[in-house]
């Protein structure tokens, strides 16, 4: 799931939860599962380090990706 | 020359080539252009001319020259400096330039407000041509130069701000004569790449801030339709003050700098993170009042119970509870396995106090009829007594017909 897909399932999940009709034991089950999908994306927010590199085109078609000189 | 000698013509010509050449050197010549012709070779052929007289002209290809030159057009006013000499296979004098450039302030600008002028009036700039930009980019690729401050300029922002970027450069050189060609051609190897696997979510192609020759490049005829028809959403980002690129009209979003051009296309992984937050303790709230209610109604239950545990193991019970309620509805600042773990804490002591979940399982309750009080021991009945039997659901009235003690 990309980040958009997790952040609206967790923002429809977030809606049920505070909707009248939903009984605890429902309400438990649905607040494990936008927990499960706020730690995800945490846990990647926690880890991310910008990649960078550059794309080469070494002959047409063929890409080849290179780490760039940062001096 | 020789009076007595016969010259063959190319003798002849390599000698007034060698004349030409050896009286003028190097000079600056201005004029009127007329009878341009681009070559497919990259070769400009025209006429300088002014009101009285011609010359012929020529701009080779891969000659250092200001990137000025591809704006050049019939009736621009030039200043070309280069060298006069002939032509021999054809005998003819011409002039060839290695600079040329339009002469008087705002020639360049005017040629960029032509063609800009053309492509409004196509429909090039027409805002609903524009791609919404993704809301989170993973892939983004920028089209520079690979050692100028642009790219380290977006590549710092996103460090900062949205580190779970994958930044991909397609290097381009960005001024001088070759940049609108490399530019289109990095631009098209960024869409090939990007279908072919490498599933590009945005694109920034720009430069730091420059002359207005330097941002030539940008304004680009060949460059700006490419743009427009890049299928991936692309920011354009060209460093000026005044003037702007026409890159921009046809970019998906302009930005002033390369910089800003990274701090609007990418989010801040610190408001993510506070909008997640937001979520799980809107979550924590409200599972917090179900829970709540939830014991209020089981304390109801107790107090009427059926199964009537000791005194102070409910007093207890109720005490644990309450404080694990109170204590997940204040957690927001709390870790997510914490805040986890007393949600579990809670829920597990919510099944332990319910005196409905021996029912649920299958066990039923008897009392006499009318009573609350339940039969333990079938010895405390005879045959015909009334009984209730309590179930998950329902219950039922009858008569006892068979006492078995044990």
């Amino acid at each position: 799931m990309t980040i958009e897909e997790t952040l609206a399932k967790l923002e429809e999940i977030t809606q049920r939860l505070e909707s009248e009709d939903v009984g605890l034991e429902e309400a438990i089950a649905l607040f494990d599962e936008g927990l499960t999908l706020a730690t995800t994306i945490k846990a990647q927010l926690e880890e991310a380090k910008l990649k960078v590199e550059q794309v080469i085109e070494k002959t047409k078609g063929t890409f080849s990706l290179e780490p760039l000189d940062l001096s | 020359m020789n009076q007595e000698r016969v010259y063959t013509v190319s003798e002849l010509n390599r000698s007034a080539k060698d004349a030409l050449e050896g009286t003028f050197g190097e000079i600056w010549v201005t004029g009127e252009v007329s009878e341009l012709k681009r070559a497919a070779s990259g070769h400009i052929y025209f006429t300088l001319k002014d009101a009285d007289s011609e010359l012929s002209a020529v701009r080779f290809r891969g000659r250092t020259l200001a990137f000025a030159a591809h704006f050049i057009e019939q009736g621009t006013v030039v200043l070309a400096f280069g060298k006069l000499t002939v032509y021999e296979p054809r005998g003819r004098y011409q002039f060839v330039a290695s600079i040329l450039q339009p002469v008087g302030a705002g020639a360049l600008q005017a040629a960029i407000e032509r063609l800009k002028a053309r492509l409004h009036e196509e429909g090039l700039f027409d805002p609903s041509h524009r791609k919404p930009l993704p809301r989170f980019p993973r892939r983004i690729g920028v089209i520079t130069s690979a050692t100028g401050a642009a790219f380290r300029d977006v590549r710092s922002v996103l460090e900062r701000r949205w580190p779970l970027a994958h930044l991909l450069l397609f290097p381009s050189s960005v001024q001088g004569e070759n940049a609108p060609a490399e530019l289109v051609a990095s631009l098209d190897a960024a869409i090939r790449y990007s279908a072919s696997g490498g599933d590009l979510d945005l694109l920034i192609i720009g430069r730091g801030g420059g002359s207005a020759e330097d941002l030539a490049a940008f304004s680009d005829e060949t460059l700006v339709r490419a743009i427009s028809a890049c299928p991936i959403p692309v920011v354009s980002a060209v460093g000026h003050e005044i003037d702007a690129a026409l890159s921009d009209f046809v970019a998906d979003l302009r930005a002033p700098t390369p910089a800003s051009a990274a701090e609007l296309a990418a989010p801040d992984i610190g408001e993510l993170a506070t909008t997640l937050d937001r979520l799980v303790a809107r979550g924590t709230r409200v599972l917090s009042l179900k829970l709540a209610a939830r014991w209020e109604q089981l304390r109801a239950n107790l107090r009427e119970s059926l199964f009537r545990l000791p005194e102070r193991r409910v007093e207890t019970l109720w005490q644990r509870l309450d404080v694990a309620v109170d204590r997940l509805a204040r957690a927001t600042s709390q870790t997510v396995s914490d805040r986890t773990r007393r949600l579990e804490h809670a829920t597990d002591l919510l099944r332990l106090s319910d005196p409905g979940l021996p029912l649920r399982r299958g066990y039923s309750l008897t009392t006499l009829l009318g009573s609350t009080e339940p039969i333990r021991d079938a010895a405390e009945l005879v045959e015909g007594t009334r009984i209730e039997t309590r179930l998950a659901k329902g219950r039922l009235h009858s008569s006892v017909e068979e006492v078995i003690g044990e």
